[in-house]
């Protein structure tokens, strides 16, 4: 046994050391332990070897083999420049202590310039500067699979042009495949599913050519409030309120109360603060765009289409990870709520291949929304019975309910948590939203962006547009959805620290169980 | 290198010359022989051996003979060391050097007259 534990002791020395002498000094450590017995010399000899263990092994490390060096300089073939690397002093502890000074310099600079970058990602940044900044996806920072459909979209780079099949990812495309839904005169094209679903309403108001360059002056002003009039008036859920809005609009502008704006983002913000103040409506706003506006919607095309399926097909549909974590927790890495009809296979291959799952861990800290089919489609696997999801945009429709029980599935019953961040919007917080109402999941991370996107998207002119809710959707849960509020957090951390933490709980649950 | 290794001579190593004065040893040898002749105050564990002894073997100042074994100690094959000239000279310098700073001692009235 002793014999055993120096044997492992010796390990500690470099191999050039044990190659030599390593079985010589067993036979030694043998030779002593047989010669002297008894407790006190057996205690010494411990002594003895553990104290000189202390002192040889640095030594043996720092000692430099002069073979070494003139081996390796002899093998050089001739004609070839050689060099000695290694000295044959061992290095001076002036020598190491500068090198030591320098890696550390270096790990420390490293690390605080790694640091120093990850606070200035334009996304989060975005999203935090403004509230209103997630309710214009044309001031996100694009995704790159959102990039090939941008100039091909209809009505809008505003928050109507979610019906572009390629912006799975985009926010708008969950409010507006919902706006498509509720609003009555929607074409919806035969076989398509409702974010390639049109909005082919003629704008109201005027075409003005407002540009960044010039002032906003008197005369836009009008033009802005007699299309935010014309439009409130014609789709706002409730035309006695509308009424009192327009005449609110109408009553400041006489009053002078806007002339003092000559920004326009800033007008946009003060009208809708008007509105508001008549009825405090989240969902009611009034945006502004330094990018025109483009004037017609357009159907995706089928090369749209195309390009839209061949864009989910290289991101597996936005699925970015799924991995089963120790302790059989699933992890599902989800970047959005992609098209049903491009992605349902992905999707269910995905939730099977968690199937043995003992809890589940959706991370959406990246996930800036999508389809609110898709959403239900997710969400299906998590019930054994139709659930209803609230949607603000959606009045109860067969839609807003989940498939369950999915034959199959035994992730019904299992613990759910669902990672979120500020960059967490809109379909993904009606995911969230609805799971933590129904008390489904645990939510893990920080408050999400607030982007409920519930109006339908109107043109006033080429830089101004109004989202305008025109059904009202029951919320059965609470008077207040996530719009601008975001949806908090059931564990408040911080976005990178939320899938430690949830693992941590998830651990905890089932070793409870 | 060895000779930088080797000056000042450890006393492991000088120890481990004068040991090997007498006849050639094994490790086990060495290590008894020393612990003998420095009345026990000097008991070499198997790093500082073997690391002297490979010191001592690259400057030359001893070397190995065949594996056999030890009659006294069983049936293992033990590697032997004997001095080489080199390190009976060197060996004898450094008693030498030692016997000067006896002397110097002695001189200085440092050692009391009966013990050397």
């Amino acid at each position: 046994m002793s014999e055993k534990i120096y044997a492992w002791l010796l390990r500690l020395y470099p191999s050039h050391f044990r190659e030599a002498f390593g079985d010589d000094a067993l036979q030694l450590f043998r030779d002593r332990s047989r010669d002297e017995t008894g407790c006190l010399s057996r205690l010494r000899l411990w002594f003895d070897l553990l104290s000189e263990l202390a002192l040889s092994v640095p030594r043996e490390y720092f000692r430099v083999q002069p073979e070494l060096v003139t081996y390796s300089a002899h093998l050089r073939p001739d004609g070839v420049p050689s060099f000695f690397v290694l000295a044959g002093d061992s290095l001076g502890s002036g020598a190491l202590l500068f090198g030591s000074a320098v890696t550390l310099a270096a790990l420390i600079t490293f690390s605080v310039l790694l640091n120093h970058g990850v606070r200035h990602v334009p996304l989060s940044a975005l999203v935090r500067a403004t509230p209103n900044a997630a309710k214009e996806p044309w001031s996100q920072s694009s995704a790159p699979a959102r990039e090939p459909v941008r100039n091909s979209q209809g009505q809008a780079v505003s928050p109507a042009s979610g019906e572009q099949p390629g912006m799975a990812e985009n926010s708008s495309q969950f409010e507006n495949a919902n706006a498509s839904d509720s609003s009555s005169n929607a074409l919806q094209p035969p076989g398509m599913t409702p974010p390639f679903k049109q909005q082919n309403r003629q704008p109201q108001g005027i075409v003005s050519p407002a540009t960044a360059n010039t002032k906003l002056d008197a005369a836009e002003r009008y033009r802005v409030i007699d299309g935010a009039v014309a439009n409130l008036k014609q789709h706002y859920v409730y035309p006695d309120l509308a009424q009192k809005m327009a005449d609110a609009l109408r009553t400041h502008a006489k009053n002078g109360d806007d002339d003092a704006v000559t920004d326009r983002q800033e007008f946009a913000n003060l009208l809708t603060r008007q509105m508001r103040e008549v009825s405090p409506d989240r969902h009611l706003t009034l945006d502004y765009s330094e990018a025109p506006l483009p004037k017609h919607s357009a159907e995706p095309t089928p090369e749209e289409l195309a390009r839209y399926r061949e864009a989910m097909k290289q991101q597996d549909c936005t699925f970015e990870k799924i991995e089963t974590l120790p302790h059989n927790i699933g992890y599902l890495k989800l970047n959005s709520f992609p098209d049903v009809s491009v992605c349902q296979a992905t999707a269910a291959a995905a939730m099977a291949s968690l199937n043995h799952a003992d809890a589940i861990v959706f991370d959406l800290r990246d996930n800036r929304g999508g389809q609110p089919a898709m959403v239900a489609f997710m969400a299906s696997y998590l019930f054994d019975h139709p659930e209803y999801l609230y949607n603000p945009r959606e009045n109860t429709t067969e839609k807003s309910w989940t498939h369950s029980p999915v034959p199959g599935n035994r992730l019904a019953n299992k613990p759910v948590y669902v990672l979120t961040s500020a960059r967490t919007l809109s379909g993904a917080e009606q995911f969230s939203y609805d799971l933590k109402m129904l008390k489904r999941a645990t939510l893990v991370g920080e408050t999400t962006g607030g982007a409920a996107h519930s109006g339908v998207w109107h043109r006033i002119d080429d830089h101004f547009g109004m989202g305008i809710p025109e059904t009202e959707a029951i919320n059965p849960f609470s008077k207040t959805d996530w719009a601008e509020v975001g949806v908090q957090p059931d564990v408040k951390v911080n976005a990178g620290d939320a899938l430690g933490t949830a693992v941590r709980l998830a651990e905890r649950k089932l070793q409870k169980k | 290198m060895p000779k930088q290794k080797l000056n000042p001579l450890p006393s492991a190593a000088f120890q481990i010359l004068l040991a090997l004065a007498g006849e050639e040893l094994h490790g086990y040898g060495i290590m008894r022989q020393v612990a003998e002749q420095t009345d026990g105050r000097m008991r070499l564990g198997p790093g500082t051996l073997y690391s002297s002894i490979r010191t001592l073997l690259e400057a030359r100042l001893i070397q190995e003979n065949e594996p056999r074994e030890d009659a006294k100690l069983g049936g293992e094959r033990r590697r032997y060391y004997r001095l080489t000239s080199a390190g009976r000279k060197l060996a004898r310098s450094e008693a030498e050097r030692l016997a000067d700073l006896l002397r110097v001692a002695r001189a200085k009235k440092i050692l009391r007259g009966q013990y050397v």
